[in-house]
């Protein structure tokens, strides 16, 4: 669904990733594990287009991603929730959450059905949705990220660290809500990153270790 | 001390009523460049031209031979509207889309390039001696407006059509941002491009209609001064170099700011018009560097550093 296939990306002329190759199966959870600075963010944003390898092959679906363009990767129900969230903070939660669907052309009903699926599976985004994005904390913040990006992400979705600075009941709650998502969705991939490799270990069935750029 | 009824509360509010129609046109050019500036990250400086272009294209067709004298308004409002919609995408196309990767200095020269090759090219078509069409002006007449026992004729064009155009462009721009699935795209790539791009926002369609639309409201606020003074060259400067005074001193935010701030300088240049008239021309700076001093993020941007 998602692979890498000796990837080099290089970040203002210094090269960041040295042919990366991961696999992420169509329906199935994979970690992407690293200290800080590995190249776990720069290997989700390579997949999601926004930076293009200097070497090796992005594939999404299986096809060559060398001539798609970054923002068809929703169409191709693609989510990602970034590590610094990156909620657009005048708009409403709701809002948030419906704007990908929108730029889609989703109907109104579709878009209605996928609210109330995130809704079921996130149930604390039901009293966050009317406030405004820009007012949450960052825990809250990393939630409505998750529930964005389900929004469109109905085949795969990216959450860069996503337990990173949440409070450890937060964190049991987020924990409980993928176990949530691998059941009622469970065609859905997913490749989450993380520095801790026991935080993940319950969630996932494979694991890749990044170190300095390349896969260990 | 000035009081309404002496001579100075006179010419205060003569300044006053003069200023908010300078205002108008102020708003109208420097929010279609703080909208452009936010969105594309690329501060444009031939965004003067689109306002020369637009005013000469206004008054050249506003005043042909044979046009009924009703008709030289929507003529003129039209002719705006065609010079920003044909030199907008051309130009975003052919040019714009080729630096939005390098350095803002270099952003900067070219664009200053193309205002200059845009300038020469104004010349070319309608010459260097001043152009000048009040038709529209003269067709809307006149209204009293009492002062101190006194009556003074205001044009109602200045008194009403251009603070009237100007708010409904800014109720209207604030509608569309806010409200509209296309106004929230736009807003959403102004916020945070590349989280925008990850959403399935195309962005390069959004910097085309976004400059498109800068450079019609330029060319609309060229195109409604028009009527109101005599066209020469260097009127493009003149309006890019106060535009930028204008969101610099508002900062980057909401075009509710940039209103304000073109309100501000608009009836502070008009005051010193009436009371200090060799300061006329510096007031707007000395408006924006007082403000800068005590506010460096601007009136209304935000206080906390902007990811770009
Ligand atoms: N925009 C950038 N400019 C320069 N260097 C960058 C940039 N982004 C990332 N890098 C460098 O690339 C390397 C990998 O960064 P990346 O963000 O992918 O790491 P990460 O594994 O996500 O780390 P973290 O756990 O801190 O989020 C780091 O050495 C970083 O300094
Ligand atoms: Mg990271």
């Amino acid at each position: 669904m998602l692979d890498l296939e000796g990837v080099s990306v290089a970040i203002a002329g210094a090269p960041v990733l040295r042919g990366v190759t991961l696999h992420v199966p169509a329906g199935g959870r994979v970690a992407l594990i690293g200290r800080n600075g590995a190249g776990k963010t720069t290997s989700l944003r390579t997949l999601m287009g926004l930076l293009a390898p200097s070497a090796g092959r992005v594939l999404i679906g299986g096809e060559d991603a060398a001539r798609l363009p970054a923002h068809h990767r929703a169409r191709l129900g693609i989510g990602y929730a970034p590590e610094d969230r990156r909620l657009f903070g005048g708009f409403s939660v709701r809002e948030n959450m419906v704007l990908p669907a929108e730029v889609l052309g989703l109907t109104g009903a579709e878009i209605r059905r996928r609210l109330d699926l995130v809704f079921g599976l996130l149930p604390e985004l039901v009293t966050l949705a009317p406030r405004r994005a820009g007012g949450l904390s960052g825990g809250q913040g990393k939630m409505v990220a998750l529930g964005r990006a389900l929004m469109v992400g109905v085949r795969a979705v990216m959450l860069d660290e996503p337990f990173q600075g949440l409070a450890p009941a937060l964190a049991l709650r987020y924990a409980e809500a993928l176990k949530r998502l691998r059941d009622a969705l469970p065609e859905l991939a997913i490749l989450i990153t993380e520095s801790n490799p026991e935080l993940l270990r319950p969630l996932v069935e494979a694991t890749f270790v990044i170190e300095r750029g390349e896969i260990a | 001390m000035i009081t309404w009824f002496d001579e100075n509360g006179l010419l205060l509010g003569l300044a006053l009523l003069d200023g908010l129609a300078y205002a108008a046109l102020v708003f109208m050019v420097s929010v279609g460049l703080n909208l452009v500036f936010g969105v594309l990250r690329v501060l444009n400086v031939a965004h003067g031209s689109f306002y020369a272009i637009g005013a000469y294209a206004a008054a050249s067709l506003g005043g042909m031979a044979g046009l009924p004298v009703w008709a030289s308004l929507p003529v003129l409002l039209l002719a705006a509207v065609l010079v920003g919609l044909v030199l907008g995408p051309v130009i975003e196309r052919i040019l714009l889309r080729r630096i939005y990767a390098e350095e803002p200095v270099i952003q900067l020269l070219v664009t200053f390039a193309l205002f200059m090759i845009l300038e020469d090219a104004q010349k070319l078509v309608w010459g260097v001696q001043p152009v000048s069409n009040d038709v529209a002006v003269r067709w809307l007449g006149t209204v009293d407006v009492p002062f101190a026992g006194d009556v003074i004729p205001f044009t109602k064009y200045q008194l009403f059509l251009l603070p009237g155009v100007a708010l409904a462009t800014l109720v209207g721009l604030a509608w569309f941002l806010r409200r509209t699935l296309t106004g929230r795209v736009i807003v959403a790539v102004t916020v945070d491009r590349e989280a925008a791009t990850a959403m399935g926002i195309d962005a390069k369609k959004v910097f085309l209609l976004t400059f498109t639309a800068g450079a019609v409201l330029a060319a609309l606020g060229g195109a409604l001064a028009s009527p109101t003074t005599s066209l020469v060259p260097g009127i493009g400067a003149q309006t890019i170099v106060l535009s930028f005074a204008v969101i610099a001193t508002a900062g980057l935010g909401q075009i509710e700011g940039a209103a304000l701030t073109a309100l501000l300088i608009g009836l502070g240049r008009s005051v010193a018009v009436y009371f200090a008239p060799e300061l006329e021309v510096v007031v707007p700076y000395i408006i924006m560097v007082a403000v800068l001093l005590v506010r460096p993020q601007g009136l209304f941007g935000a206080a906390e550093a902007r990811r770009v």
